[in-house]
């Protein structure tokens, strides 16, 4: 499904040059759960924002279904996120001035979908998520975790095979983070390929795949042999 | 999409109440002063008579000898002479025509209760109301026998009728202009024309004349002028009859002339009548010349609206681009502070043209409520000229032409303010801003 093949970003500054990723080597295949770890810096968010085309890549090729996404212009780029990519991001990152059920709407307004097609999905994307009942409420109305589940159900609405979620559980206590792991594995479940970036070494173990990035590399397993967390778990890249 | 972008426009202009209102202010502000001047101009140089405008000739003589200089930009006087204008209204060609000047009289009736006033008159050929399309409300013009025998009839306008005889069917009535008894023949309707087009001496915004008597009763009642009289040499003119016989200029003069070939065929005609009028020792000249320019050509050529008003709309159009500017500096403001959330819906499928049409139509909504406040305050505006300069008032008013382009002019100049800062909204990464979020 997604495949990174010797894919570099550079950020150039006046003074110095910041090699966020170098030479990144990546497959997805349809339907994997994978968790993506590494130190702060280490360039996991970068990978991510590539995979969900959010910012270009320096060097490399990428290809996500068979889509050399270097050779799509911004149009096409928003075109292809906006049906197969869902995002949840560690802040949530909800539009304050819309309700729970328009927030939800927005992915599916670019997509073009029809008013009664559009409230089928939200109203049954909020319902998943726990949260059908408040489909008028605010973001600011919610505590942290129900943001982030409103956050879920806005990216399931467009119905990704895709699922890019960037420290999700990051803004969120351990009971929360749970429950949103849960429905990640019953979204994953359903169907939908997920990579999700995160700190928190219990939540990785809890995916089939994991991957670590260090200095913007996918890490060489030998090196991560007997790490702690890790030791009991399949360390693999590329 | 459209309407959604119209409610999130919305929604986005009641989140930032005060920002919204400067720049609404702002717009209002620019559009009221631009569309206050605009409107003056507009309604100056607007075509006074635009269903025959190209149809209506004022014909000029050159009269002068050899040598001798006016102040138009072509030497041509303005006017034509007594003799030159009854000659030339007795001809037989064109169909149409009238010779005409500015007088005035003290109006009173066998009345008491209607204390005498003064009152502008215009005296005129017959032709005068078919050439301008006046209707009439009671009788009509006068007749061809009335006019040869210079009888004492006159047409009045139907404000002048309300006046006198409370807008009843005054034909047949009396009304004294000075010592002189006059029967009323007709009662025109109201002369839809903000311009005195057909006599632009002493102020092409005066309102029209009240009172049309016929041409012949300026020799039988030795009538001067009210308006201008110019004379280029030496005559001793003693009497009204040597003012009618002298080289002076004091009569306006139009034709209708219906397409190209009479316009040539008039002109031909005007230089044999030069040619003619040689031999009695007139026109004392080597090269013949003659004028003759349709109603929008005359009032260029007069400069009715002069290059002052222009500069004037040139300035308040400074003015609204200096609103524009400030507007510019608070729309660079507001959507930058918005684009965290711009990267979240561009990271949600929106494509950068989505992006874009969205600050551009909240932008728009700008100008549409800036636009609207703006017609009021030009009202207000509008209301001050007409309050302070008389002259200007029939001017001073916004037709539907200026009322709809009040909004139009908001909206495009929102949109050029608005280009930049949706541009720029736009472009920046979705990324940057979902890690600062």
């Amino acid at each position: 499904m997604l495949i990174m093949k010797n894919v570099s970003k550079v950020y150039q500054t006046e003074m110095v040059q910041t090699h966020a990723l170098r030479d990144f080597d990546l497959e997805v295949k349809e339907g994997e759960f994978i968790a993506v770890t590494g130190p702060s810096g280490s360039g996991k968010t970068t990978f991510l924002n590539i995979a969900g085309m959010l910012e270009p890549y320096t060097s490399g090729q990428y290809m996500l279904d068979d889509v050399n996404v270097g050779g799509l212009s911004d149009n096409q780029r928003a075109d292809l996120r906006n049906q197969k990519i869902g995002f949840i991001f560690q802040g949530f990152n909800l539009i304050p001035d819309l309700n729970l059920y328009e927030n939800v709407e927005v992915p599916l307004r670019y997509r073009g979908i029809k008013a009664a097609e559009r409230k089928k999905r939200i109203e049954s994307c909020l319902e998943q998520v726990g949260l059908g009942s408040r489909a008028k409420h605010l973001p600011q109305q919610l505590s942290g975790g129900q943001q982030q589940r409103v956050a879920i159900a806005r990216a399931l609405a467009g119905e990704p095979r895709f699922l890019l979620a960037d420290e999700p559980t990051g803004n969120l206590d351990s009971l929360m983070a749970r429950q949103v792991m849960e429905l990640l594995e019953q979204i994953n479940r359903d169907g939908a390929t997920i990579v999700m970036v995160t700190h928190d070494p219990e939540l990785a173990r809890r995916a089939p795949r994991n991957i670590q990035i260090v200095d913007g590399q996918v890490a060489d397993l030998t090196l991560y042999q007997g790490v702690a967390g890790q030791t009991d778990r399949q360390v693999v890249g590329g | 999409m459209f309407l959604h972008y119209i409610d999130l426009g919305w929604r986005s202009l009641r989140r930032t109440p005060l920002v919204s209102f400067l720049m609404v202010l702002a717009i209002a502000l620019g559009i009221g002063i631009t569309m206050t001047s605009l409107s003056v101009y507009h309604m100056m140089s607007m075509d006074p008579i635009e269903h025959k405008s190209s149809r209506l000739f004022h014909p000029q003589l050159q009269t002068m000898d050899d040598g001798e200089e006016t102040w138009s930009e072509d030497n041509l006087p303005y006017q034509l002479t007594y003799q030159d204008a009854k000659n030339l209204a007795e001809a037989p060609f064109p169909q149409y025509k009238a010779a005409m000047l500015r007088t005035g009289f003290t109006v009173h009736l066998d009345n008491a209760e209607i204390r005498p006033f003064i009152q502008n008159t215009r005296v005129t050929h017959s032709d005068f109301f078919t050439l301008f399309d006046l209707s009439f409300i009671y009788g009509s013009a006068w007749t061809q026998e009335q006019a040869d025998a210079a009888s004492p009839v006159a047409v009045i306008s139907e404000e002048l009728n309300q006046k006198l005889f409370s807008g009843e069917n005054s034909v047949g009535r009396q009304i004294y202009l000075d010592d002189t008894s006059f029967r009323i023949v007709g009662v025109i309707a109201p002369w839809e024309t903000h311009m005195k087009f057909y006599d632009v001496n002493n102020g092409a915004f005066n309102s029209q004349e009240s009172i049309y008597i016929p041409f012949s009763l300026i020799a039988a009642m030795d009538i001067n002028t009210w308006g201008n009289s110019n004379g280029w040499k030496f005559e001793n003119i003693r009497s009204m009859k040597d003012k009618r016989q002298s080289e002076i200029f004091w009569l306006q003069f139009w034709v209708q002339l219906e397409d190209e070939a009479a316009v040539s065929q008039y002109g031909d005609f005007l230089m044999s009548y030069m040619a003619e009028q040689q031999t009695f020792g007139r026109f004392n000249r080597e090269q013949l010349d003659y004028g003759l320019r349709d109603v929008n050509a005359w009032l260029d050529y007069r400069n009715v609206v002069s290059e002052d008003n222009e500069v004037l709309v040139a300035l308040s159009f400074m003015f609204l681009a200096v609103c524009l500017a400030n507007i510019l500096g608070l729309l660079l403001a507001k959507f930058m502070r918005r684009a965290p959330e711009v990267g979240v819906r561009r990271a949600l499928g929106a494509s950068k043209r989505q992006v874009f049409l969205q600050h551009i139509i909240e932008v728009s909504m700008l100008g549409l409520i800036g636009g609207l406040m703006g017609i009021g305050i030009a009202q207000l505006g509008l209301w001050g000229v007409r309050l302070t300069q008389e002259y200007y008032s029939p001017l001073a008013t916004m037709d539907l032409r200026m009322l709809l382009s009040a909004p139009v002019i908001a909206i495009s100049a929102c949109v050029i303010a608005g280009l930049y800062p949706a541009w720029l909204v736009c472009r920046t990464t979705p990324a940057t801003y979902l890690k600062t979020q």
